[in-house]
């Protein structure tokens, strides 16, 4: 590969944030082998930034400190580069070492959001939960939109079984991302789990109607083949229908007081979202297997 | 007529001597200033944690308020959000410096007075600075024109104008009769200082701090307002405004999940 078409490809993967890490590490050493730094003016900090990140994800510490000590001699202070720096030190040094840089850095500046993230997740990767847990909800008092946070934060209360709590994250993740049918499913999923089965069955329903926007006619909408988030959606339409028609009314309890659909209309889902996985089956490539057993799962009927 | 005949010869050694030194200097001062400014610049300021909290409270409600008429939250979530912001504005939780103390209330606070917050001075100095550099060199060239070429005539326009544009013109020379297509050098000043903005933007970039014409128009104060957005607002107040949008937006409130067991059947056709 020329320098020049080398060079363009690692731009792209910067602009579209892929961590492509074998491929930038292999490219970029052969970049800077070519002396490309200095030929390419500015971009070449960012260039040098994304290397050292390749390179520490493919374990040539060498190489990201070749580029790092380079960083760090044209801006020295840089609150960007200490982040690096942390990582680097994540890579070799020990947990303890790493906090006390990141402390050291945050006394400085008690508002640098990146190198607080950091903290969280050393925080969270050492096991130390709790003052994870308390760091992270800080964080997000401070900086509220920041989304990552809540979904993180939403991550590590379901992993403790803190299902409430989580829905709560996640919440504010729906608020933060109203048009992202991802952070819903994992809402109705979460719900679901919580055995709020009302709640779960409602943000179903809520993400299959946000991927279905564009069926305008019921013929239209009969002949179309749910595909991507929209085939889990109706997956767990059908499990919540099916739970809330196997059982009594009164055993069903929501924690969110929501209501659950009139029974002729539970009914009515129930069949709609078998026909629907069915259809996503039979249409797709996966072949006959893979419906057969989807098949034997409709028809059985335990959950 | 005057118009026929040529009333006024131009020797060529006021074009070389002054028409361009004029134009050069100004040229060269926007160009030095552009960097004096730079250099003036000091580092936005680290704003310590708790006052970036108070800044982005309001977001929280804004950013909650935003979907309330199509909420993407459940009711019970929504209310439990909603009802905590409420709370946390009515205390001051999210003030900089802590709730306010139990025993001042009655007596409202008086809104933070920008001469006494050292951050907002730092800014307001800022501010002057740069305007300083602004003014000076302006004031300086102002005079040296004034005191070397007091009543010079420097070009004649190519077209003609209207008497209009006399006294814009001939600014610094009292002749009622002279065609109106002769400049004189203070007016030549003023054409250059207000026309050399885009040779600069081609010299210096787009957001050169040379052209001076644009700062004359800002006050020290506005820079300093627009340096540093907010500071010097009263945060408490607007928090209990922030309130009062708050309970309207609960009212208006509804969940998206709201019959969305009717929209999704009806939309395959089965709808009860």
């Amino acid at each position: 590969m020329s320098l020049p078409s080398a060079l363009q490809t690692l731009a792209n993967y910067r602009t579209h944030n892929t961590r492509a890490s074998q491929d930038v590490l292999e490219t970029g050493v052969e970049a800077l082998k070519a002396n490309a730094v200095v030929k390419m003016g500015d971009d070449a900090w960012a260039f040098l930034e994304q290397l050292t990140l390749a390179a520490i994800d493919c374990g040539r510490l060498d190489i990201a400190d070749e580029c790092l000590e380079e960083l760090a001699k044209t801006f020295p202070g840089s609150t960007r580069v200490n982040v690096l720096t942390g990582i680097r030190m994540e890579a070799s040094e020990s947990p303890e070492i790493v906090l006390k840089f990141y402390d050291d850095q945050l006394q400085e500046d008690s508002s640098n959001a990146a190198i607080w993230k950091r903290r969280i997740s050393v925080l969270r990767r050492t096991g130390k939960t709790e003052k994870c847990v308390e760091e992270l909800t800080t964080y997000l008092d401070t900086f509220y939109n920041d989304l990552e946070g809540w979904v993180e934060l939403a991550d590590i209360y379901s992993f403790c079984n803190q299902y409430t709590f989580a829905l709560q994250a996640l919440s504010h993740c729906l608020l933060l991302a109203p048009q992202n049918p991802f952070y819903a499913l994992q809402f109705a999923e979460t719900a679901f789990t919580a055995n709020d089965l009302p709640l779960a069955l409602k943000m179903f329903l809520v993400v299959v109607d946000m991927c279905e926007q564009d069926l305008s006619t019921p013929t239209e909408a009969k002949e179309s083949v749910p595909s991507g988030i929209s085939v889990r959606a109706w997956y767990g339409v059908k499990l919540c229908c099916r739970r809330a028609l196997g059982r009594s009314a009164t055993s069903i309890t929501s924690q969110s007081n929501t209501a659950l659909p009139e029974t002729k209309k539970l009914k009515k889902l129930d069949e709609l979202a078998t026909e629907r996985v069915l259809t996503a089956y039979s249409a797709s490539a996966r072949g006959a297997e893979g419906k057969g057993v989807v098949m034997a799962w409709m028809g059985s009927n335990d959950y | 007529m005057s118009s026929s005949a040529v009333s006024l010869y131009l020797d060529p050694q006021i074009r070389d001597w002054v028409l361009f030194p004029i134009t050069l200097v100004m040229i060269l001062v926007g160009v030095l200033r552009h960097y004096v400014v730079v250099l003036l610049q000091s580092p936005p300021k680290k704003q310590p944690r708790a006052a970036v909290r108070e800044q982005r409270a309001l977001v929280r409600s804004q950013i909650l308020r935003a979907t309330s008429s199509n909420s993407p939250v459940p009711p019970s979530f929504y209310l439990s959000i909603s009802h905590h912001l409420s709370d946390a504005y009515e205390a001051g939780t999210y003030l900089k410096d802590g709730p306010p103390k139990p025993g001042s209330d009655g007596a409202p606070a008086a809104p933070p007075n920008p001469m006494t917050d050292p951050a907002a001075m730092d800014g307001m100095m800022a501010g002057m600075k740069t305007q300083m550099v602004m003014m000076v060199p302006q004031m300086v060239i102002m005079g040296w024109i004034n005191f070397f070429f007091q009543g010079f005539v420097l070009i004649k326009l190519p077209f003609p104008l209207t008497l209009g544009f006399k006294s814009m013109l001939q600014r610094g020379i009292e002749t009622p009769d002279m065609d109106v297509r002769w400049v004189s050098s203070l007016s030549w000043y003023f054409l250059n200082f207000f026309g050399l903005n885009g040779l600069y933007r081609l010299l210096l970039g787009g957001d050169n701090s040379a052209d001076s014409s644009q700062a004359m128009m800002a006050s020290p104060f506005a820079a300093a307002g627009a340096a540093q957005p907010g500071q010097p607002q009263d945060f408490n107040k607007l928090f209990k405004a922030e309130k009062e949008h708050l309970a309207f937006a609960e009212g208006l409130y509804s969940w998206v999940g709201d019959g969305v067991e009717d929209r999704v059947l009806s939309r395959y056709g089965e709808a009860p």
